[in-house]
């Protein structure tokens, strides 16, 4: 889910959200603190200045009244009694006020006492004493001294009343001086108005700045006056209200205050959290003053309370907008992922797997239409699929039964080795395709002939694999016939021509071996001439060929013969072998195989015929086969005999050039002479046979007689005649070569091609009989 | 072993041409002389012995041949063989007979000898 468009989405947008919400919500933030701040500080300033005014305005009053009292006694006399009740009237009508006194000054009295009367407010009524009486000396006290000294109406510093009220008060003292003529002033008096701390105190506590903000008054010696605690009255400030660490905070706002600035400055919280402000103006009336202390995160909550209701509703937007992102994406994706497992289900192979219904053309309801669309197709593909994949495994079937029909037409289907007294056989096919158009078949009719054959089919495949067919059935038909290969041959020609319109044909070479005289008779029809190991050395076969079976009617095919000998092994091949290709385009060739075939010469058949498909395989490397392939190997057991002779006598007459040289040519055939070898010795042995003619004297009824010896690895010819005696090598007249026309004699030259065309010569002179020589050896050069 | 014998005259370029067939050897040498001879005797410029069938010679042949050769450059003209079967080429080399003998590989070199001929020929006029 991690990865999904759901979550993608919902954090995404959730974030581009909370920070567009964030800095907007800063921003307001910042400005409604502003605001709220100001709102606060302006409620405060209000605040405390209603109260101050109120303060102000009794203390003003208590004020006034004094002065008044003040006023009156500078311009009249008033006798004790009369002075007792206008205090006593003031002190009664004035609630203000706790208590009044006029002090005379004592020298102007005749008491040494003085004369003091002082009315006060007591348990509700009032109460009177005469400072005078106490023996106290009042003019020594601070209201009256202080008054006295200044000159002008003060308001004494706070002190507790012993003598009078008994309570923390503070004195509002006016003196009263009278006038001589001369204009000199005499203290006549002093006049006091009381006001209890406590009355200041009950003022002061309606200054509530928030909960536990509280006023405090400070009188001008720095005398706390008013407090939240009881017991700071009447401590000096620094003592009662500040700490160390806010003393000159408080110094300095005092003093701005006594000046009668206004300060608002930071304190340490009494026992409370956070900050504090201190705020302190001043009493106009008295010059003392005052201030509110007051919490600020208490003054603040609006602040706060805005600032949570803010990140409240900021995050409940969020949330909000990360569930409905949530909802929408999960509706848009809903059919994506419904697609996805539907196409999982598909990829198992079920391809009727429902594909998720959806309304609509958004690009959603198109990728599952396209879907559906592919769904279809492929649905369709497969079926069509199926059905070639069923035609192709029926027709492979078929092709396999075909294999097994053709190669069961073959003798020991397809691969045989026949093991008989006087031979030895191996043979193999091998198609390129599943069937092809070589064969090859083998059997006796008799005890004492071996027959076989080797054929190839035009093309291969199919069609061949069925001429292929016909050829073997037909061959079947002339079994016997075959017994004249060249008469088997034509009459399989006609059979193939008839009704071949595509032209199809098959070369065939078909052989008939007389196991006692290994006489092997053969026609061939277009094959390859078969190749023959014979002591150690590989020849090819010479043959007379007729045309390819099946292309026209009567055709003639020329009968091959050759001796075969003990040790040969003889090899019949279709031309799969000489014509595979490497990747190279080369073809593996004659060469190639008369090599292997000459190499395989120690070998067992078997391990001779495998060893040579190996060969042409290892040439083919990975180029497929390109043709059927079939090799047929002939071993005729026993020691090959070392040397073999065979020998004639001639009449030397006029055609005994020819005559020899026909025979030579039987002999060389039958030897498997190589025919260039043979043609050199047939022209050494006219050139011996001239010389003779010409100058051994002879009689045309007299007889030479010519010896072929074929040895291992040498051919030797003799010649013996009874004429005579002469040399040729001695006595014949030799030309010399190689001069111009002019020059050259004619004549002397046979005696060169005999020394240049053989390897040794020699001449004896036997019992009247002239013996000449000649070898050529018959290993490769 | 025969030998047939197959002459063509090209008079007007005076060029002769002897196509052997067979075998020239003792027994068939006489007869070729013969026929060789008359055609030599005719004295056309050049006389060519063309050996494409010619499957064996044997030293009587050449004697034939050289005869004819010693004949015509006497006479001012040319022998030449051409098309000569690799075993007969070989007998030729053993007695490097006739190193002066023109030879031909194979027709088209004839060929384009005797237009050169013809052309030398022609410039002359």
């Amino acid at each position: 889910m991690n990865t999904s468009i759901t979550s993608k989405l919902i954090v995404v947008l959730t974030l581009c959200l909370a920070v567009i919400l964030g800095v907007g919500m800063t921003i307001d933030y910042r400005f409604s603190r502003d605001e709220i701040l100001e709102r606060v500080r302006l409620e405060s300033a209000e605040t405390v200045n209603n109260v101050v005014s109120e303060l102000e305005q009794w203390l003003h009053g208590v004020e006034g009244d004094t002065l008044f009292l003040a006023r009156v006694l500078e311009q009249r006399e008033y006798s004790r009694e009369g002075l007792n009740q206008l205090l006593r009237d003031i002190v009664a009508h004035n609630n203000e006020i706790f208590g009044a006194a006029i002090a005379l000054n004592p020298e102007l009295t005749d008491k040494p006492q003085g004369f003091a009367p002082y009315f006060y407010h007591r348990k509700g009524a009032i109460s009177f004493t005469d400072f005078a009486d106490k023996d106290q000396k009042y003019w020594e006290h601070a209201w009256y001294r202080d008054a006295a000294t200044s000159g002008k109406p003060i308001w004494v510093e706070p002190y507790f009343d012993e003598d009078g009220g008994e309570i923390l008060m503070t004195t509002f003292s006016v003196p009263v001086y009278h006038f001589d003529g001369e204009g000199n002033r005499s203290l006549y008096a002093v006049v006091t108005a009381d006001v209890a701390l406590t009355e200041l105190h009950r003022y002061l506590q309606q200054l509530h700045l928030g909960e536990s903000g509280y006023g405090v008054l400070i009188s001008k010696a720095g005398i706390v006056l008013s407090t939240e605690k009881p017991d700071s009255i009447m401590r000096h400030y620094l003592d009662a209200m500040s700490t160390p660490a806010d003393s000159d905070a408080w110094k300095r706002s005092f003093n701005a205050a006594l000046r009668g600035e206004t300060l608002v400055f930071p304190i340490e919280c009494p026992a409370r959290f956070g900050k504090c402000n201190a705020r302190l103006s001043t009493l106009k009336a008295t010059g003392w003053p005052v201030g509110v202390i007051y919490s600020q995160d208490e003054v603040l909550a609006p602040l706060r309370e805005y600032e949570t209701k803010t990140a409240i509703v900021g995050l409940g937007t969020l949330l909000l907008m990360a569930l409905a992102v949530g909802i929408v994406s999960r509706r848009l994706t809903g059919p994506l992922v419904a697609l996805a497992r539907a196409s999982d289900v598909i990829a198992t192979g079920d391809l009727n797997a429902p594909l998720p219904r959806i309304k609509g053309k958004d690009e959603v309801a198109q990728l599952v239409q396209s879907f559906r669309a592919m769904k279809r197709d492929l649905k369709s593909y497969i079926s069509d699929l199926k059905v070639a994949t069923a035609g192709r495994a029926r027709l492979e079937g078929e092709m396999a039964a075909a294999t097994q029909i053709q190669m069961s037409m073959l003798p020991q289907g397809g691969e045989a080795l026949e093991e008989a007294a006087s031979y030895s056989l191996w043979a193999k096919v091998r198609p390129a395709k599943s069937v092809g158009g070589d064969l090859y078949t083998f059997y006796q009719c008799d005890q004492n002939k071996l027959y076989m054959a080797v054929g190839d089919v035009s093309d291969k495949g199919v069609p061949a694999a069925l001429f292929m067919a016909k050829a073997i059935s037909h061959m079947k038909q002339y079994e016997e016939a075959f017994e004249s290969p060249p008469t088997g041959m034509a009459l399989l020609n006609n059979a193939l021509e008839q009704g071949n319109d595509n032209c199809m044909f098959v070369t065939l070479f078909f052989g008939v071996l007389d196991l006692q005289t290994l006489e092997l008779r053969f026609a061939s029809a277009g094959h390859t001439a078969p190749s023959l190991l014979r002591n150690g050395v590989t020849t090819v076969l010479s043959q007379e060929t007729g045309p390819a079976l099946g292309l026209a009617e009567d055709m003639p095919y020329p009968e091959n013969t050759f001796n075969l000998q003990a040790g040969d092994r003889l090899a019949i091949y279709t031309d799969g072998i000489d014509e595979a290709f490497n990747n190279q385009a080369e073809m593996f060739g004659f060469e190639r195989l008369n090599t292997q075939l000459q190499a395989s010469a120690g070998d067992k058949i078997t391990s001779a015929g495998t060893g040579i498909f190996k060969c042409v395989d290892d040439f083919a490397g990975d180029t497929p086969q390109s043709d059927d392939i079939t090799l047929m190997l002939l071993d005729i057991p026993g020691q090959p005999a070392n040397s073999q002779e065979v020998s004639r006598s001639f009449n030397c007459n006029s055609t005994v050039f020819g005559t020899v040289a026909g025979w030579l040519k039987e002999a060389f055939q039958q030897m498997s002479i190589d025919s260039e070898i043979g043609m050199e010795l047939t022209l050494v042995s006219e050139e011996i046979l001239t010389n003779i003619h010409k100058y051994a004297g002879l009689p045309a009824s007299a007889l030479i007689e010519v010896l072929i010896r074929i040895d291992s690895d040498k051919i030797t010819l003799e010649f013996s005649d009874e004429g005579i005696a002469f040399n040729p090598f001695l006595d014949g007249h030799r030309a010399d070569l190689g001069r111009d026309i002019e020059s050259a004699e004619i004549g002397g030259l046979g005696v060169h091609l005999v020394t240049q065309l053989t390897d040794r010569q020699s001449y004896q002179r036997i019992d009247g009989c002239n013996l000449l020589s000649v070898e050529k050896s018959l290993s490769a050069e | 072993m025969n030998l047939t014998t197959n002459i063509s005259i090209n008079e007007e370029d005076s060029v002769a041409r002897v196509a052997l067939v067979g075998a020239l050897n003792t027994d068939t040498a006489p007869s070729f002389e013969e026929r060789l001879q008359s055609v030599v005797d005719k004295n056309y410029a050049i006389t060519v012995l063309d050996m494409k069938d010619l499957d064996y010679i044997s030293s009587a042949g050449l004697r034939v041949i050289f005869k004819a050769a010693k004949q015509a450059k006497v006479a001012g003209n040319k022998l030449a063989a051409a098309n000569r079967k690799p075993h007969i080429d070989k007998v030729f080399e053993i007695l490097k007979a006739l190193p002066d003998m023109a030879v031909f590989a194979n027709d088209q070199e004839l060929d384009d000898y005797l237009e050169a001929m013809q052309n030398k020929v022609k410039g002359e006029q």
